[in-house]
């Protein structure tokens, strides 16, 4: 589904990632953990054509995005959900759901918003909201609505349970793991919260200052001990 | 005894018109590019002689309004597809964005002042004092351009809430206003928009510039005479609000023109040539008291 | 064979003052933007202030100093009261000498009370409007000075003493030596400042004030020296300039006195003074030779030269803030030397 081959990229002369390959196919939950500042945002920017790639290639389905301006991949049926200010505060939780979709050329927008409003119903209590005044894991389920609203085939999360209660973690790991069941979409999951994210994972990925230096399956990588203690912070 | 004249009055709110105008454009610019524009003096220059050139067409120059739009739009669009956008790739900062606008304004005085000596040979007028007053019409005593100024800050002011609100062009725009990368995501061609900003925003100091000639002596060096009041006016309607800009210009315009001349009947006409430090002056009090750009902490990546 | 050699005198004396003056404003503004950050978009300000100072109260100085019983208003007044300064100065080396070191001190003081002004929105405003602010402050200066005629006379200005008269016809080679030998200093000053603790902390803010602040130096007062040196520094060469040409007039733009420092500091590379140094000469070379070969200009150019000089300066700035915004010299980070000598030990292990 999703293929990124040797990719080198970065910001500019920022050299960041380092030959990273990654893929995720149909339905698949992929988690991409690793100490901050590893690249985890960059490699996420790099898929959807906002950092600079230097060599290596990102691939949907076979087709090649990798040199393409982000607003054209947009539209290849990528949702990406960034880190942070990823709503619209300015506007009501419906218009940032009717914006997002009515760019992605919904045919049925208030058929959408109605499932949306099924996923996270907390959203529809605050719909007429100004989403600045949401709580934080309100807003999480926004943006994550936001991506999801557009019918993508692939969802970049970075991220999205940062800074969170426990209460909400719990709720957006869920609905995560869900949303990939109930409509087949195929999952990038960045995380901080290596435990959590194991937990849906199909396959994981640990990214070290821009390299990858574990591919595998979650089992695998909860006895890898050496580097769940010196990278993810998990220690004995 | 009359503190303040009716013509005075007029005058305020002629010079508050077109400063609103020249204001609007500089804080779309900054809200969607992030940047202040110092080439905004050229483009409002270029309205002057859009006015100028129609006006040697044989045309009435008050049509000058729809050359300077034209014009005006293009400069600004040059100056982001040439410049800016490539600097936005390269991901400079704000600060070389800024020094950018500024080159560009130097090489268009250049330019504008050459087109002025060219005037002035070819068609023997005096192309560095360019006054259309005699040609203004008058309704009741009250000189046109104080009407016509007017209508085209609140034409200007009506269209672009169409634009922005019933449109989706405009929507998109805004939300490249609030959310770039955001809006990125959502599909939205940011450059795209952006370099749509810059034509509409050159295309309204154009506009602003056409009608300078009508109501003070004009030069190639107009521009750069009132560009800081321009940002004073943009500054102290608030940076963050389009709508503001024409708030801080009615501000500073009636404080300059109306201010100065009740103060000057109290104390001599000597402190008109005071009136410059107005703007100024507002804008320091309003960035004193409303600390809208308060330092920021910056973070530096890598 | 004295003719040429003459012509090619001028032109040196007339390029190195100039040169000489943008150089010690080149170094302020690198002190000011490259060493601590400061978008000073202001720079004419200090500069016009030190021009104007001495254009007010230079005369006064040395009406007060030869002992000359006037009534006469030495602004006002200035050509009849210098008819009777000039001819005693042009006897006494010592005294103008000594005049010229009160004049700089009062430039640089009252640049620096100019800095210090600037100082308040410097330490609450961000980048952007920080620029804005002191741009627009500085337009102050310039409404006063052509408004409030006791001060220079209004728009036609003042004369000020010749301080160099006692030189005869090397009047303008002293001058420009003076001139130089201020910029030398400026330089030299400029490189120690770097090398200090105060340089090395101004470095830190610049680069990441959370990070600075965290270490317990206070942003506000370092941030307030940096731009009362700089200022300081610009109001001397506002007096040297004045010096110079004996006349002072309330026309120092922003044009020539703030952008062009900024273009001069940009071509050579931010925070370098070496490329302060470049850019300047690049820059005044350029303008003096444009001039200068005006003749030839106009040969095939269909418009006066003197836009090109705008034309050409819009054009190179913007090619060099596409291709190679860092400038011709960049700054080097400065490693003291007994950390390099470690540094390369430990390569050399490898």
């Amino acid at each position: 589904m999703l293929k990124v081959e040797s990719l080198n990229s970065g910001y500019g002369k920022l050299h960041v990632l380092y030959d990273v390959s990654v893929d995720c196919d149909k339905e698949e939950i992929v988690a991409v953990v690793g100490p901050n500042g590893a690249g985890k945002t960059t490699l996420l920017n790099s898929i959807f054509g906002i950092a600079d790639i230097y060599s290596g290639s990102v691939k949907i389905d076979g087709e090649e995005i990798t040199k393409l301006p982000a607003h054209v991949i947009a539209r290849k049926g990528i949702a990406y959900v960034l880190q942070m200010i990823n709503i619209f505060s300015e506007l009501s939780v419906e218009e940032n759901l009717r914006i997002s979709a009515s760019y992605a050329k919904i045919p049925d927008i208030d058929k959408k918003l109605r499932e949306i409003f099924e996923i996270f119903p907390i959203l529809s209590e605050r719909r007429k909201q100004r989403a600045g005044t949401l709580s934080g894991g309100e807003r999480q389920m926004l943006a994550i609505s936001i991506g999801l609203i557009r019918d993508p085939k692939i969802l970049l999360l970075d991220e999205p349970t940062a800074g969170l209660m426990p209460l909400y973690v719990d709720l957006i790991i869920k609905k995560i793991n869900e949303i990939r069941k109930e409509r087949g979409i195929s999952v990038v999951l960045v995380e901080q919260n290596v435990k959590k994210a194991l937990e849906i994972a199909d396959r994981a990925y640990v990214l070290v200052s821009g390299q990858i230096i574990f591919r595998g399956s979650p089992s695998d990588l909860a006895s890898e001990k050496e580097i769940m203690r010196l990278y993810l912070g998990m220690g004995e | 005894m009359e503190i303040i004249s009716l013509g005075t009055l007029i005058s305020a709110l002629t010079w508050s018109s077109i400063l609103s105008l020249m204001a609007i454009g500089i804080t779309l610019l900054y809200r969607t590019t992030k940047v202040p524009n110092f080439a905004h003096a050229s483009f409002v220059t270029t309205g002057v002689y859009s006015a100028t050139i129609v006006s040697l067409m044989g045309f009435h120059p008050y049509l000058g309004m729809f050359l300077g739009f034209i014009l005006g739009g293009l400069e600004g669009l040059v100056l982001f597809y040439a410049i800016l956008e490539p600097l936005r790739r390269r991901r400079s900062s704000i600060f070389i964005l800024m020094i950018a606008t500024l080159s560009y304004d130097i090489l268009l005085y250049g330019l504008l002042n050459v087109l002025a000596d060219d005037l002035q040979t070819t068609y023997k007028i005096l192309a560095r004092m360019i006054y259309y007053s005699r040609l203004d019409f008058s309704i009741g005593g009250v000189p046109g351009v104080a009407v016509i100024s007017l209508l085209a800050l609140i034409t200007t002011v009506i269209l672009l809430y169409i634009l922005l609100n019933r449109t989706t062009l405009g929507v998109a725009l805004r939300a490249c206003m609030e959310n770039t990368a955001l809006a990125q995501t959502l599909g939205i061609n940011v450059s795209l928009m952006l370099l749509f900003s810059w034509f509409i925003a050159g295309g309204i100091a154009g506009v602003a510039g056409a009608l300078l000639p009508f109501y003070t002596m004009c030069g190639p060096y107009i521009g750069m005479l009132y560009i800081a009041e321009m940002f004073c006016a943009s500054i102290l309607g608030g940076l963050d609000q389009i709508y503001g800009a024409p708030l801080g210009g009615f501000l500073i315009g009636f404080a300059k023109v109306a201010l100065i001349s009740v103060l000057a009947s109290f104390v001599g006409p000597w402190i008109t040539e005071y009136a410059p430090i107005i703007p100024l002056a507002a804008m320091a009090v309003a960035l004193v008291l409303v600390p809208k750009g308060l330092v920021a902490i910056k973070i530096r990546r890598g | 064979m004295q003719l040429p050699l003459n012509e090619i005198a001028l032109f040196m004396t007339d390029f190195l003052a100039l040169f000489g003056v943008y150089l010690i404003v080149t170094i302020s503004l690198n002190i000011q933007r490259g060493l601590a950050g400061i978008p000073q978009f202001g720079l004419m300000f200090a500069i016009a202030g030190g021009a104007y100072i001495t254009g007010n109260m230079a005369t006064r100085i040395a009406v007060w100093i030869l002992g000359i019983k006037t009534d006469l208003d030495p602004v006002i007044d200035c050509t009849a009261v210098l008819s009777m300064v000039n001819p005693m100065l042009n006897t006494q080396p010592m005294t103008s000498f000594i005049l010229i070191l009160i004049y700089l001190a009062i430039g640089a003081t009252f640049g620096a009370v100019l800095g210090l002004i600037q100082v308040a929105p410097a330490i609450r405003l961000r980048e952007d409007y920080l620029a804005i602010t002191l741009l627009a402050f500085a337009e102050i200066i310039n409404v006063i000075a052509t408004a409030y005629k006791p001060l220079l006379g209004g728009a036609f200005g003042v004369q000020v003493p010749s301080v160099y008269g006692w030189a005869g016809g090397y009047r303008y080679g002293v001058a420009t030596l003076a001139i130089l030998v201020i910029a030398a200093i400026s330089y030299l000053y400029a490189e120690y400042l770097e090398r200090t603790p105060l340089g090395r902390t101004l470095k830190a803010i610049r680069e990441n004030e959370v990070a600075a602040a965290s270490l317990g130096k206070s942003l506000v007062k370092y941030r307030a020296i940096a731009i009362v040196i700089g200022s300081a520094l610009c109001g001397m060469a506002g007096t040297l300039w004045t010096l110079y040409g004996e006349y002072v007039t309330p026309t120092y733009t922003r044009f020539y006195w703030t952008f062009l420092p900024w273009l001069m500091v940009l071509l050579g590379g931010i925070g370098s003074n070496r490329g302060a140094l470049l850019g300047t000469a690049i820059f005044v070379a350029l303008d003096k030779l444009i001039i200068y070969y005006k003749h030839s200009f106009e040969a095939f150019l269909p418009f006066d030269v003197v836009w090109l000089d705008y034309i050409l300066l819009g054009i190179i700035t913007a090619i060099i803030l596409i291709y190679r915004p860092q400038g011709l010299l960049p700054e080097r980070p400065y490693i003291p030397k007994d950390i390099r000598k470690r540094i390369e030990e430990k390569i050399k292990q490898f």
